[in-house]
């Protein structure tokens, strides 16, 4: 079996172990085949991970890259010497977000895995080393997110003096505690008033948020060296003293400017207390944990009987006949309650919402002030980058074949379904209703906001333009039946027609830009447009059972 | 050490509750070395609540328990090294292959790895999944998941087997395998704690059926003595009139017209 060099570094501590009464043997054991399962497994932070499963090739171990991206931002933050309150303060702030979320979303595995329990206790081995071997497992990952994310950040440090270096380094192995106890918590209040499901669907949210500010941070990385730059003058005000972060920037401040204000001091110790604090509640308090462990099983089952979502009541007026709206429904209750669904699409939706703003940042800078900026951007055609928006429709349409259960697709071959075309027409219109409608016009009400109401009729058009589009991606790509296909397939070719596809968007937006130059009128165009709309929604969706793949 | 007439598990006025609810209520019982026990009961019985307290699972009982003379709750957990359990839900490590989950199963039990290693393979390739012995027990099906889940509660040689629906899944000729299997170990003197709800198996196997209701023991003894006793024919008419279920008959008259109403549009 194969042997880790985390493993063999632990082994120089083995005597330690001993001394604590832990059989190091098996710890050892323990801890071999939990990095083996580990290694099996992705990390959120690598999501859609479309290649083939390599055996035991450890994943995330590829996923510490995207966190030493993370650890160049952080770095960034260190280099300045002229604000440190303010520069430690978003550090650490940066570094508690990302800790918190990838235990929250990584790590709940570790931390809640019931099955330790019945397989381990009930062999001859004491809970001390069973929880030893859990609470060592979450260290190694953390010693190594910890590396990935503050390494350079730690080197560059150096320049403000070794000592800055020191408490840096303290800092942050007391932050790693905080935050490994602060999950712990939070897992043991929501398990206080919820059940199992309860906690799956937070845990799921969370892994939604945090591939969302991945991704979205990653756009803002050029952006931070501006940033950094803003002198900015640390004036205390009572509420930072329930600001975490600030805690830990305190005592930097005072080693590296040798100030020794109370109001330094006051939060510094917080920085030292409250970490240490938590932890000695939390070791009080684990009993209960273990205790309310075991409601992650009891899943009484309640949800909401209440009257249809907004969404659903809209069947009725989308959908025209029986059938489709049969298979709306049971689209939209899959997108609602299939947490392997939501986990792969709604980053991308976040996305989504933030990449039309991002081509417009240019803009920004340019202003001296937001009305300033206000007043230009109405003078603009700048509204046309909400078809930036678009850009993840493909990557719906591609997704609807999906499904994490999709061996249950059986049932519509044995259902006597005549025709494919309400199958299909239904699940795209719980796709569209559900996902891309709600992002259309939240995005439509920024931008009204921005640029005006006089946009209006050109949202209209971009509307029509995105229906349009929509029915293209699905034409273009292979057909399969809705949530019959495993995500682990996905296919390379796929990628190819998105790419083909996003020039075609490209033309759609390109000839609404030439309408606007010429001055066509927005009616007619918006006519003409309709026209097409229903014509390709009516002509679409004749396939036969024979064409599915 | 334990003398062969004396019981290898006791258990005292054994009670239970979760909450308010009282899952066992006083549960006293003998068991003696060389007997297959068939543990059965309805529902919510009790019946794993029984068996994961002997395995130290649950905690927060009242009442004793003694496995080979001792108690349970003494802080000594060697007697686990003497048990093999087969849980009722397939817990088990399924992203690991049946050689990584068997070995590390063993090496708890304080094995040597290159001897479960061999045990182990041997072992499945009697149930005919010397194939699989290296794939991932994700792609296993219901049955060879079963079959791993067997051979790791017996790969240490226990003396007390804790079995709990141990034949889910299994096809019929797995299922005589593992019933001669269960003679002849208990045959060897070992000890069997059997649950299920198929009653043809349990009639079939068990030297004693200890049937479980509403956290009681109602009634003890072989399948010859129930019979007597309640003058029904077989163990499913036991079970039936003595967990006080007679209303099948009417329940599933009124299941079938509902089926049967507005059977078209």
């Amino acid at each position: 079996m194969k042997d880790f060099n985390t493993l063999k570094f632990l082994d120089k501590f083995k005597y330690v172990f001993q001394k604590l009464g832990i059989n190091y043997e098996i710890m050892r054991k323990i801890l071999q085949i939990k990095l083996i399962m580990d290694g099996r497994r992705a990390p959120t932070i690598i999501n859609n991970s479309n290649k083939k499963e390599k055996d035991d090739d450890n994943k995330f171990m590829k996923s510490l890259w995207m966190y030493s991206i993370f650890g160049i931002f952080l770095a960034i933050l260190v280099v300045p010497k002229k604000s440190i309150m303010m520069q430690m303060s978003i550090f650490f702030g940066i570094l508690m977000f990302m800790l918190i979320t990838t235990l929250i979303s990584d790590f709940s595995s570790v931390l809640l895995d019931v099955r330790d329990k019945n397989i381990m206790l009930t062999k001859p081995v004491d809970s001390k080393t069973i929880n030893a071997a859990k609470v060592i497992h979450v260290f190694i990952y953390m010693f190594y997110i910890t590396i990935a994310m503050t390494g350079i950040a730690l080197l560059v440090s150096l320049r403000h003096g070794v000592k800055f270096f020191i408490v840096l380094v303290l800092e942050i192995i007391l932050i790693d505690i905080f935050m490994i106890v602060l999950t712990s918590l939070i897992y043991l209040l929501i398990l206080k008033f919820f059940d199992g499901e309860k906690l799956k669907d937070i845990i799921n949210y969370v892994q939604i948020i945090l591939i969302m500010v991945m991704t979205i941070g990653y756009q803002f990385i050029g952006r931070l060296f501006e940033f950094v730059n803003i002198n900015v003058v640390f004036t205390p005000k009572w509420w930072q003293y329930l600001i975490i972060p600030v805690w830990f920037a305190a005592p930097l401040e005072m080693i590296l400017n040798n100030n020794y204000n109370i109001y330094i001091i006051i939060l510094s110790t917080l920085g030292i207390v409250v970490p240490i604090a938590s932890l000695l509640f939390y070791i009080k308090l684990s009993p209960v944990f273990e205790r309310n462990l075991q409601k992650l099983n009891n899943n009484t089952v309640s949800i909401n009987k209440n009257k249809a979502p907004l969404g659903e009541r809209l069947c009725n007026v989308v959908c025209w006949n029986r059938e489709e709206r049969i298979f709306f429904k049971f689209a939209y209750k899959i997108i609602r309650n299939e947490r392997e669904f939501k986990l792969k699409v709604y980053p991308s939706l976040g996305l989504a919402i933030v990449f039309p703003f991002i081509f417009m940042f240019g803009t920004i800078s340019e202003a001296n002030s937001f009305n300033q900026w206000l007043n230009y951007m109405v003078s603009t055609k700048y509204y046309l980058n909400i078809y930036w928006a678009a850009f993840i429709i493909p990557t719906l349409i591609m997704m609807m074949k999906y499904s994490g259960r999709y061996k249950a697709a059986w049932i519509y071959k044995v259902m006597p379904i005549k025709e494919v075309a309400p199958i299909f027409k239904g699940t795209i219109k719980a796709f569209f209703i559900k996902l891309i409608a709600p992002l259309y016009i939240i995005e439509s009400i920024i931008f009204i906001f921005i640029f005006g109401i006089k946009i209006f009729p050109h949202l209209l058009i971009v509307f029509l333009n995105i229906l349009l589009f929509t029915v293209l991606c699905f034409k273009i790509f292979d057909k399969s039946l809705p949530f019959s296909k495993s995500f682990q397939v996905t296919q390379t070719a796929d990628g190819i027609i998105s790419i083909f596809l996003m020039l075609l968007l490209a033309a759609l937006a390109g000839i609404h830009y030439f309408s606007t130059i010429i001055n066509f009128n927005v009616y007619v165009y918006m006519f003409i447009m309709l026209i097409i709309v229903l014509v390709f929604w009516r002509k679409s969706f004749n396939i036969s059972w024979e064409k599915l793949k | 050490m334990e003398k062969t007439n004396d019981p290898i598990i006791t258990m005292r006025d054994l009670k239970m509750n979760f909450g308010d609810k009282e899952v066992l209520r006083g549960i006293n019982l003998d068991v003696y070395k060389g007997q297959i026990i068939g543990y059965i009961g309805p529902n919510g019985a009790g019946k794993s609540t029984t068996v994961k307290i002997m395995l130290g699972l649950i905690e927060g009982y009242t009442g004793q328990i003694e496995i080979f003379g001792q108690s349970i709750n003494n802080g000594d957990i060697e007697y686990k090294r003497r048990i093999g359990y087969v849980p009722e839900t397939a817990e088990i490590y399924d992203s690991l292959t049946a050689k990584e989950y068997l070995t590390f199963i063993g090496e708890l039990y304080g094995l040597d790895n290159e001897h479960v290693d061999n045990k182990a393979m041997n072992l499945m390739k009697i149930f005919g999944l010397e194939g699989a012995y290296n794939s991932r027990i994700s792609s296993y099906s219901k049955g060879m998941k079963q079959k791993v889940l067997i051979i790791s509660s017996l790969i240490h040689n226990p003396d007390i087997l804790f079995w709990d629906e141990p034949l889910s899944g299994l096809d019929a000729n797995s299922v005589m395998i593992v019933k001669e299997i269960l003679a002849q170990l208990a045959a060897e003197g070992k000890t069997i704690f059997y649950s299920s709800h198929i009653m043809d198996v349990v009639e079939k196997i068990s030297s004693r059926i200890v049937l479980l209701n509403g956290g009681q023991i109602v009634a003890d003894g072989s399948f010859e003595e129930l019979k007597h006793e309640s003058r029904e024919g077989s163990l499913e008419d036991i079970f039936n009139q003595l967990t006080g279920f007679n209303k099948h008959k009417e329940l599933a008259e009124e299941f079938v017209s509902i089926v049967r109403e507005g059977a078209s549009i």
